[in-house]
């Protein structure tokens, strides 16, 4: 069955995360994942079509973030949900790891996708720290 | 309901002898409920023609705006209503983060672009930004949602009884997603539009204009043709001719159109190119 129209400020956002070459993730107002691009399947050994759309819970045990401890980082300090609840870009350092258990350190950037209706998602960009 | 064409042509009026056939005026479409509501898609320059034809009793009008470009709005000035203090006019648009729509509208209507300002106007006017849930005017429920375009761009769809009408002049849904593979959520303009009895839609560019025009915020032909199918709309009527396109152009154009809207399982006699002053019954 087919999902609900997106806002077209988030249509856009995926066409321009889609075109990217810099590793992105598009999640909705509620934090759900609806897309990441090739750049991020690298890092994650996994296509978005292959797993589709996951909320936080199926995404933090599925691919991290965890802490220089090897903790999970709670959803509240992730910069998305900053981004989200608080509509201002927002930065951190931590490890996410691709479905083969592969680790990557990475430097996340989440911008807010603000609209007349209020935030409706947010961009995230990762860095591998040896490049950032 | 019923409509007529008062402009068809986007991007700047382009009259001459060209350009007789599918007309020079841009966009402007009015609708005549069957309450006898009237209203008006866009004012581009056609809705001057559309002004003299009015009688006196419709002193009522709703202008229904899909956004502020000139080809939209430079009819404004020049709308005989506008002029006739019994007139009461309702301007509906899209909303801006910069300014309410009535002063985006009066950085047009004012020096030095006009002579006179929105307040000097002697009719009685009001500008609403369009809700994000449905409203009614008249006999029919109007719905309104942004559209990949160039800036604050609606689409409107307006329904009475069974039929609806969806019209969206501006569009450029192909932009960064595949009409015909993405799944309907990503697809600009899809639940506006989807199941229209009537779809207006944006068809400027031919396949070989598009690439260098890219990001523009208009669809090649065949972008139309892929979305009013994929919509499942019932009659696609392609709109906002590129300025360049002459009659015989347009003729052509209008040739492969259909022979490729069969192709994709459409009814030949179900797609038409807009010209100004056609008529059209939407109606089931």
């Amino acid at each position: 069955m087919a999902e609900e129209q997106r806002p077209v400020e988030l249509i856009l956002a995926r066409s321009l995360i889609a075109t990217l070459s810099t590793p992105g993730f598009l999640v909705d107002e509620e934090g759900i994942l609806v897309f990441f691009n090739d750049a991020a399947s690298v890092l994650l050994g996994v296509r978005f079509e292959e797993v589709g759309r996951m909320g936080p819970e199926r995404w933090g045990s599925e691919f991290g973030p965890i802490d220089k401890d090897g903790r999970p980082v709670a959803l509240e300090e992730l910069p998305l949900t900053i981004a989200l609840r608080q509509g201002r870009p927002s930065t951190g350092r931590y490890t996410i790891h691709s479905v083969k258990g592969v680790e990557h350190e990475i430097e996340a950037a989440a911008v807010p996708i603000l609209t007349m209706e209020g935030t409706r998602g947010a961009m995230v960009f990762f860095w591998l720290e040896e490049e950032a | 309901m019923r409509v007529k064409v008062w402009g068809a042509r986007g991007s700047v009026p382009s009259p001459g002898p060209e350009t007789v056939r599918y007309g020079g005026n841009t966009s402007c479409v009015e609708i005549i409920l069957s309450d006898g509501t009237e209203l008006a898609l866009d004012a581009g320059t056609g809705i001057r023609s559309m002004g003299l034809a009015l009688s006196e009793n419709d002193s009522r009008i709703n202008i229904l705006l899909t956004h502020l470009h000139m080809d939209h709005i430079q009819g404004l000035m020049f709308f005989a209503p506008a002029f006739n203090p019994t007139s009461e006019i309702v301007i509906w648009g899209p909303e801006a983060p910069d300014a309410s729509l009535q002063d985006r509208i009066a950085r047009y209507i004012s020096a030095p672009l006009s002579p006179v300002e929105v307040r000097e106007l002697p009719c009685h006017v009001s500008f609403n930004e369009a809700p994000h849930s449905e409203w009614r005017i008249g006999s029919a429920t109007i719905r309104a949602a942004s559209v990949t375009h160039r800036g604050p761009t609606l689409g409107y769809r307006i329904t009475e009884g069974d039929v609806s009408l969806c019209y969206i002049p501006d569009h450029e849904p192909a932009l960064g997603a595949d009409i015909e593979r993405d799944d309907p959520e990503w697809i600009s303009g899809f639940e506006l539009a989807r199941g229209a009895t009537v779809l207006l839609h944006d068809g400027q560019y031919t396949s070989a204009e598009y690439p260098s025009r890219v990001g523009w915020g208009h669809s090649k032909l065949s972008d139309a043709l892929a979305f009013a199918r994929r919509v499942d709309t019932e009659r696609l009527v392609v709109f906002h001719h590129d300025p360049l396109h002459s009659d015989d152009f347009l003729d052509d154009l209008q040739g492969s159109a259909i022979e490729r809207w069969a192709e994709l399982g459409g009814e030949p006699t179900q797609l038409e190119f807009a010209a100004e002053r056609r008529e059209l019954a939407v109606e089931r």
